[in-house]
């Protein structure tokens, strides 16, 4: 069947409708679901052979289930095509960083070199540009003083470990969105602090890429 | 496409580079904590606006002046920018 250019109110209106309308637009969504996958997951996976079809066939067939779902919340300010490439593209990512990262546990990484670096006791003294050791011991006071628990775990295994927010929020029994605010305010405290003991962003960045 | 999305797109693309050693990966907190604004928008604000962002980038717009907030939160957030790069893929090979 030849596959029909559609507007998004076109998209909308065969989707939402019973029988052949409804039919040939699934099928033509899905195609361009499979197409657009191929794209989408360039460097995360290799996008060829069948063992990437059938991963990109579940992939589509549950971004279609989410779609058919959420066909109400589609507010018409971008292009259906993009709004459903959106929902495909979600559905993929969460899917490989969670194949990706599942023998990871977060004790791992916070008993990691760079973790322990930052979580051990602070020295006492003050920061001293031209001492690279001094300014770490003043970085760890900075986290052991102005953040949580919960944040100086979530700095570490997302910031530095570079665990994707919806692996560590499964980890810490919240969500992606409740961790990225969990770690706002941490960077705000951070901030607020830094800027208080009258030390330079500039210089901390200085001293920290040097070397 | 690369060619239109111009400057701030550069500095996106920059401000999320990987690092790899301990004093980058410390330099880029301190990155992070400069960038922070005092109020910002959570990853499932920026999912909803995700696709508009990313057509007005297909289109040549530039999206850190029509959804700045959104553009804010990318600089920082690295699953949010993985996944507008990932969309913005889909985009530039001129699928519908």
């Amino acid at each position: 069947m030849r596959k029909v250019e559609r507007s998004n109110d076109g998209w909308l209106q065969d989707l939402q409708s019973i029988g052949l309308s409804r039919e040939a637009a699934l099928k033509d969504l899905r195609i361009i679901l499979l197409a657009g996958l191929r794209r989408a997951l360039a460097g995360w996976v290799k996008t060829h052979g069948r063992e990437f079809d059938a991963l990109a066939e579940d992939f589509a067939q549950e971004a279609l289930l989410l779609i058919l779902k959420n066909l109400h919340s589609f507010r018409g300010q971008s292009r259906f095509t993009t709004w459903s490439h959106k929902i495909s593209v979600r559905v993929a990512l969460t899917e490989l960083r969670r194949r990706r990262w599942k023998d990871v546990s977060l004790e791992n990484l916070l008993e990691s070199g760079e973790a322990r670096m930052l979580m051990d006791s602070p020295a006492q003294g003050s920061p001293d540009r031209a001492e690279r050791p001094a300014l770490l011991d003043w970085v760890r006071k900075l986290m052991a003083e102005e953040l949580t628990e919960k944040q100086r775990r979530a700095i570490l295994a997302v910031a530095l470990g570079g665990m994707p927010l919806e692996e560590a929020a499964r980890r810490m029994d919240t969500n992606r969105n409740a961790l990225y605010k969990l770690l706002h305010d941490a960077r705000l405290r951070l901030k607020r602090r830094i800027a208080r003991d009258g030390v330079t962003l500039e210089e901390m960045m200085e001293s920290f890429s040097s070397g | 496409m690369k060619d239109r999305m111009g400057s701030w797109w550069k500095r996106l693309v920059a401000s999320r580079r990987g690092a790899r050693r301990p004093a980058e990966k410390l330099a880029m907190l301190a990155r992070m904590a400069e960038q922070t604004a005092d109020q910002e928008v959570g990853c499932d604000e920026v999912y909803e606006l995700l696709d508009q962002y990313a057509d007005l980038v297909a289109r040549g717009e530039d999206p850190s002046v029509l959804l700045p907030a959104v553009h804010h939160h990318l600089m920082i957030c690295r699953d949010c920018k993985e996944e507008l790069e990932a969309l913005l893929r889909v985009l530039t090979a001129g699928q519908p």
